[in-house]
């Protein structure tokens, strides 16, 4: 069988499922995959431990992000690093290249990552969450789903007009 | 301690990874696909990944009581309703609230929620459709060597930092 863009995403969608059932990424709920959430975790723990100051809340150490994460966080951005450099190695297409387009030169990038992050976590998860937040049945995540949608819009007005 | 969750999720990631950059796999890049030239390949794993995950939330929820408010709204109010009296917040479950887990997303107000969702999901489609592709295919990409994906991924784990020390207590004070 091919590997096709709807099995990739069929299969990950069963296993973030399963993952939640099973092997306690929870609370909070439909929190099994998610790029931006599972970053900020790293990232608040990672900047707590090395500036204590940075987590101080009420004179003890709180790090902001999912209580499945206090102890250890999740680990998921090493695991998706490792696992696409692994196969972009073995099948020979790992190489340094940088865009050419002006916008997503690589200092101009920072700016949309931050933008991301920002916008990601006031809605509560990355595409990936919000996919399954919608899965779990969160009206919310319907409505984040749909002005994606709106978003990718205009963005792509934006690109047909500057390039 | 229980090193459960980061074991899971760090396999998950690698299963995630891998078959993400076999597939190309792209949500964002699915819905501008689709927007531009009527390109149904990506869009299609995304449809794919939430059938995927409403079954397998189906199934499980019978197997496991890690699911048990599966179908929020039916199941999962009196749970929380009883977290948020933990928290001394007052709150009458409603079904239009998300499924909680982020600082944010601990109002009792349905209508901040909303308002929440469509800045920020208006902002993260304008700003990943400029940056080429949804968060996960930068990660895909800066481990395929590009250097405009690497720093993608600087200024995402800033913006992490800044939106804890600077968005949420502004976003508390303006939506309570």
């Amino acid at each position: 069988m091919r590997l096709t863009a709807a099995v990739a995403g069929a299969i990950v969608g069963f296993l973030a499922a399963l993952v939640q059932a099973f092997f306690h990424v929870i609370p909070p709920p439909a929190y099994g995959i998610c790029i931006a959430c599972h970053m900020r975790d790293l990232v608040n723990w990672i900047a707590a431990h090395i500036y204590p100051i940075y987590g101080f809340a009420k004179g003890a150490l709180t790090i902001p992000g999912g209580p499945v994460s206090y102890h250890i966080p999740l680990l998921t951005i090493i695991g998706i690093l490792i696992g696409a450099g692994i196969a972009a190695k073995v099948n020979r297409e790992f190489r340094w290249k940088s865009m050419r387009v002006s916008w997503q030169k690589p200092w101009v990038e920072f700016f949309w990552g931050m933008g991301v992050m920002i916008s990601a976590l006031m809605m509560g998860g990355c595409p990936v969450r919000t996919a399954l937040k919608t899965a779990y049945l969160d009206i919310t995540a319907m409505v984040g789903l749909i002005m994606i949608f709106v978003g990718v819009i205009l963005g792509c007005q934006l690109i047909k007009k500057i390039s | 301690m229980d090193l459960m969750p980061p074991i899971a999720s760090i396999c998950l990631g690698f299963i995630f990874g891998y078959l993400g950059q076999r597939a190309r796999l792209c949500f964002i890049g699915g819905m501008r696909d689709w927007y531009l030239i009527r390109d149904t390949y990506l869009i299609k794993g995304l449809f794919a990944f939430m059938v995927a995950a409403l079954v397998g939330f189906g199934i499980f929820h019978i197997m496991s009581p890690a699911i048990k408010t599966f179908p929020w709204f039916i199941n999962g109010e009196a749970v929380f309703a009883k977290k948020w009296a933990a928290m001394g917040i007052e709150a009458n479950p409603n079904f239009m609230l998300p499924v909680p887990g982020d600082p944010i997303t601990w109002s009792p107000r349905a209508f901040a929620h909303i308002i929440l969702a469509i800045i920020g999901g208006l902002g993260l489609g304008f700003f990943s459709v400029l940056a080429g592709g949804c968060p996960f295919r930068q990660h895909v990409m800066a481990a395929e060597g590009s250097r405009s994906a690497m720093v993608y991924l600087l200024g995402f784990a800033l913006g992490a930092i800044l939106f804890h020390k600077f968005i949420v207590p502004l976003v508390k004070t303006v939506l309570g």
